[in-house]
């Protein structure tokens, strides 16, 4: 039985996968920590099931990469039952999203994670009551302390067994016309669990039919010309007059509410102050069961097609009207279709519409309206009648006729197009904004149905933030988290780093000792000893208490804040606040610094964040800079190299963001509560961390080591060392460091273990001067990234950004040594 | 008394004060700014309440039922929002 673990960020989802396939899936509290699914066993009751632990998603249409992750994997169908974990804490945002999975008609389970987060903020929950409403079983738990990750697991698997399908969520009849007709006029796909990649292949086929569809586009065309009062037959699925109760139909759960419904029915959240309302509300959530409940006999039936018809057609709906198929990533071809059936311009055609002609509208009925008494918006008095200004409202014929007026001249009209017009007719609002603004809606009246809060009390959190966010010893805070953060680092390693070496040192002098040090056996020997020391007692010492402390960081939930607090200063980088996570996952390591930059939604931003993110100094080359810099230099040094480097990647980020420019969208971004980090999670983060260096770091380590030292004894080294001479020449540098910075890029802790070796000491001071540690250090902390970060760019960005990316890396390291070397000659 | 202050003319996101209580009336701009806004159940007629903002027309804090978020500058400017009394 395969598990689908479905959540918005930040919901625990990985948590509960840990809890149950074993520690895996990294956790932190920020959203967006996991950007790539894992897949785990859990054993429930003898039962083996595979669980999948998905990218967090807001929602099935997604902004960024990650999310697109997710909602793949889920159209993909390659699962057979949904458990939908939500933050409790944040139930009535969290149901929207379980509104929508509710409409894949497929097994689920909700999970309300987090019930502890939830006590904490005064809130309970109505169990029974959310599970009666949704439909489907609803399971209480705490991730973090594995309470009732037993029972979820239980039940997910009992209703897999049952294979009992969730009901549609249902929205007003008129609504539901709409979103039928467009459903019904979708091409039959082939199941998608047929093939894996059914986004591309359905995807085109949808649109090939929508294009097909002659008679829809025509008749869309038409309903347009009547729509307009140009005459034309009016197609008979066009209700279009019929406008007013349909306009209620949409924006409110159920359409048969009292007068001003529809701008009571999407703006809920003075729902207390308008009790009447609410009555109604519920009351049409009570129909709405009924009518869930009446359909339970189609419940069992296979689904003919997947994804559901009707939720394909609501996909359609709010996908971006706007958006060009060309600029579409192969991946998100879903979004929307084709438009390929592009039908001759109008004479007359006003021509292309620049920007979003809808929201232009909005703006302009802004303007234009004030609500009229007695016109359907009976008992509204202020001002929330603006937001869901509609057809009953005072319009000028202009602006009618601009709503329905005709598209740009690339993209003709398609079926689809006409069902969005009809909505944003009906509603006043695009098509998207009016599902989202209904779903919205009626997951706030769900939520003050079930869920009881009481009043929040201000706590230790609250004050943290107050020192933590504040406009000026916010930074103060945030210099000194920063500094003290690596220099405890530096200190704790240090200590480890002196005793562990003389442990070593005495070890080479037995081996010499009891050897013959002419043989190629003593060479092999000695490289495997020394790549042992230098990756026990050289790097080690360093990364473990840095995992320690990044891990506690990543659970307090301290690097949103971060972003906040950094937001203005990234807007200079052209970037903003959000961008700033991947570039902190990049003082950990690179690799999942630039999969993290998949939380961003336009790809330059994508690209600028990977560049900087990987110009960061990563837990690797913080070893060298340490155990050289740190070590013989001094901690000020070590620590003026990281400040050296954000000063250039500040640099940087402007030139990429002259080099391409684009405005950026802003920050948007959830800020997590704090928590107190579980030793558990930490010791087990801590540990996942260090298993990776462990299996792949170290015996590479082992093995560059004994290799170069079969290359010394061989005496192969001198033709590399000198095709590298020109830059090692050029840096300063002694010949022999030639090929370290090779080994480098196999794993930046072997230039540093190379280059004691190749010295043939690990007291290296007294082979280099002080001034060359210092540009080597900073030569390898900036020049060409790892292997495994070359593979995860190649990836994220291909290989002609990739290629950029490293020659400008390269540029930029050496710049910033021959700066180095310049300033040691000075001085 | 709410009647006058409550139509006060509408002021965008960033310009309100903070601590105050607010009502989202519209949020401007495209597609992809209105789906990043009803993501994190930020939709018109919600009350929300700026906590904080940051300097140098740094974002904003804002509480939306218990959720934070910090909005961009930008961003912010793309609300329309009237103040509650």
């Amino acid at each position: 039985v395969k598990v689908a673990l479905v959540g918005q960020p930040n919901s625990g989802k990985s948590t509960l996968f840990n809890a149950v396939a074993g520690y895996r899936s990294l956790t932190s509290n920020f959203a967006g920590t996991t950007v790539e699914y894992t897949q785990g066993e859990a054993r429930i009751d003898g039962h083996v099931l595979d669980v999948i632990d998905l990218p967090g998603l807001y929602s099935l249409t997604p902004t960024t990469a990650v999310e697109e992750v997710s909602r793949d994997y889920l159209l993909g169908g390659q699962w057979d039952v949904i458990v939908n974990v939500v933050d409790t804490s944040q139930l009535a945002r969290s149901l929207e999203l379980t509104l929508e999975l509710l409409d894949l008609e497929s097994p689920m389970v909700v999970c309300l994670n987090m019930m502890d987060e939830a006590a904490r903020k005064g809130m309970t929950v109505a169990t029974g009551e959310l599970e009666a409403a949704l439909g489907v079983p609803v399971v209480e738990a705490i991730g973090g302390r594995g309470r009732g990750i037993r029972d979820l697991f239980q039940k997910a698997q009992e209703v897999a067994a049952s294979n009992e399908r969730a009901h549609p969520f249902i929205y007003a009849p008129e609504a539901e016309a709409i979103i039928e007709e467009l459903a019904g006029n979708l091409p039959r796909a082939e199941p998608a669990s047929a093939g894996k990649q059914e986004s591309g292949g359905s995807a085109d086929d949808r649109s090939k039919l929508i294009a097909e569809s002659g008679g829809a586009a025509t008749t869309s065309e038409s309903a347009w010309r009547g729509a307009r009062g140009e005459g034309g037959v009016e197609p008979p699925h066009s209700k279009a007059n019929g406008a007013v109760s349909a306009l209620r139909a949409i924006s409110c759960p159920a359409g048969h509410c009292p007068g001003a419904c529809c701008s009571e029915a999407a703006p809920v959240s003075n729902l207390k102050s308008q009790s009447s309302n609410l009555k109604s509300q519920s009351s049409n959530f009570k129909s709405q069961i009924s009518n869930l409940k009446s359909q339970d006999s189609s419940g069992h039936s296979p689904l003919k097609v997947f994804p559901p018809a009707r939720f394909q057609a609501l996909q359609l709906l709010q996908s971006d009207p706007h958006r060009n198929a060309a600029e579409d990533s192969p991946k998100s071809e879903v979004r929307g279709p084709k438009r390929n059936d592009a039908l001759p311009v109008e004479p007359g055609n006003p021509g292309p519409v620049p920007g979003d002609l809808k929201s232009q509208i909005c703006d302009l009925k802004f303007q234009i309206s004030a609500p009229e008494p007695g016109s359907g918006y009976s008992g509204i008095q202020n001002s929330e009648s603006i937001s869901c200004l509609a057809d009953s409202g005072p319009r000028t014929p202009d602006a009618r006729l601009a709503s329905v007026g005709p598209r740009t001249s690339d993209s003709g009209p398609s079926f689809v197009d006409w069902a969005r017009m009809e909505i944003a007719v009906r509603t006043g609002q695009p098509a998207d904004a009016a599902i989202s603004a209904a779903r919205h809606a009626a997951c706030l009246t769900l939520f003050e149905r079930v869920a009881q809060v009481a009043r929040a009390h201000t706590d230790w959190r609250e004050y943290l933030d107050r020192a933590a966010m504040h406009p000026i010893w916010g930074y103060a805070v945030l210099a000194g988290v920063f500094l003290g953060f690596f220099r405890l680092i530096f200190d704790v390693g240090k200590l480890g780093e002196a005793r562990i070496l003389n442990l070593f040192d005495a070890l080479t002098a037995l081996l010499a000792r009891h050897m013959n040090a002419q043989g190629a056996a003593y060479a092999a020997t000695k490289g495997a000893v020394l790549g042992t020391a230098g990756a026990v007692a050289i790097v080690l010492p360093y990364l473990l208490p840095f995992l320690v402390g990044l891990a506690i960081l990543e659970d307090i939930g301290y690097l949103s804040r971060v972003g906040y607090l950094m937001d203005a200063a990234m807007h200079r980088l052209g970037l903003h606040g959000t961008a700033t996570l991947p570039i902190l996952v990049g003082y950990g390591c690179s690799v999942p610094a630039v999969m993290a930059t998949r939380i961003l939604s336009s790809r330059r931003d994508r690209f600028i964040a990977a560049f900087l993110a990987v110009l960061v100094p990563c837990s690797a080359r913080m070893t060298v800079i340490f155990a050289l810099v740190g070590f013989y230099l001094g901690a000020n040094y070590a620590l003026g190299i990281y400040a050296l480097n954000i000063i250039v990647v500040g640099v940087a980020g402007h030139v990429l963001a002259r080099l391409w420019p684009e405005v950026s969208p802003g920050m948007l971004m959830e800020v997590p509560a704090y928590r107190v980090p579980a030793p558990r999670v930490v010791a087990l983060k801590t540990w996942w961390r260090l298993r990776e260096f462990v299996l792949v770091a170290f015996p590479l380590l082992v093995a560059g080591s004994v290799v170069l030292s079969l290359v010394d004894y061989y005496g192969w080294q001198h033709g590399i060392n000198a095709v590298l001479s020109p830059l090692t020449a050029l840096l300063g540098l002694p010949r022999s460091t030639g090929l370290t910075l090779i080994f480098g890029v196999l794993r930046k802790e072997l230039s540093l273990l190379m280059l004691m070796q190749a010295l043939g000491t690990t007291h290296v001071l007294g082979v280099m001067s002080a001034a060359q540690i210092l540009i080597f250090t900073l030569f390898v902390a900036f020049y060409l990234p790892c292997m495994a970060t070359l593979a995860s760019m190649l990836r994220e960005l291909g290989w002609r950004l990739t290629l950029g990316a490293s020659a400008a890396l390269l540029l930029v390291a050496v710049v910033v040594s021959l700066a180095a070397r310049g300033v040691a000659l000075i001085l | 008394m709410r009647d006058t202050e409550s139509f006060a003319s509408p002021i965008n996101l960033y310009e309100a004060c903070d601590e105050a209580e607010l009502r989202i009336l519209l949020i401007t701009g495209g597609w992809e700014v209105r789906r990043s806004f009803n993501q994190l159940g930020i939709q018109p007629g919600d009350r929300v309440r700026v906590l904080r903002r940051a300097p140098f027309g740094g974002p904003l804090m804002i509480d939306n039922q218990g959720t934070r978020v910090a909005v961009g500058k930008q961003m912010a400017e793309k609300i329309r929002v009237e103040v509650l009394p």
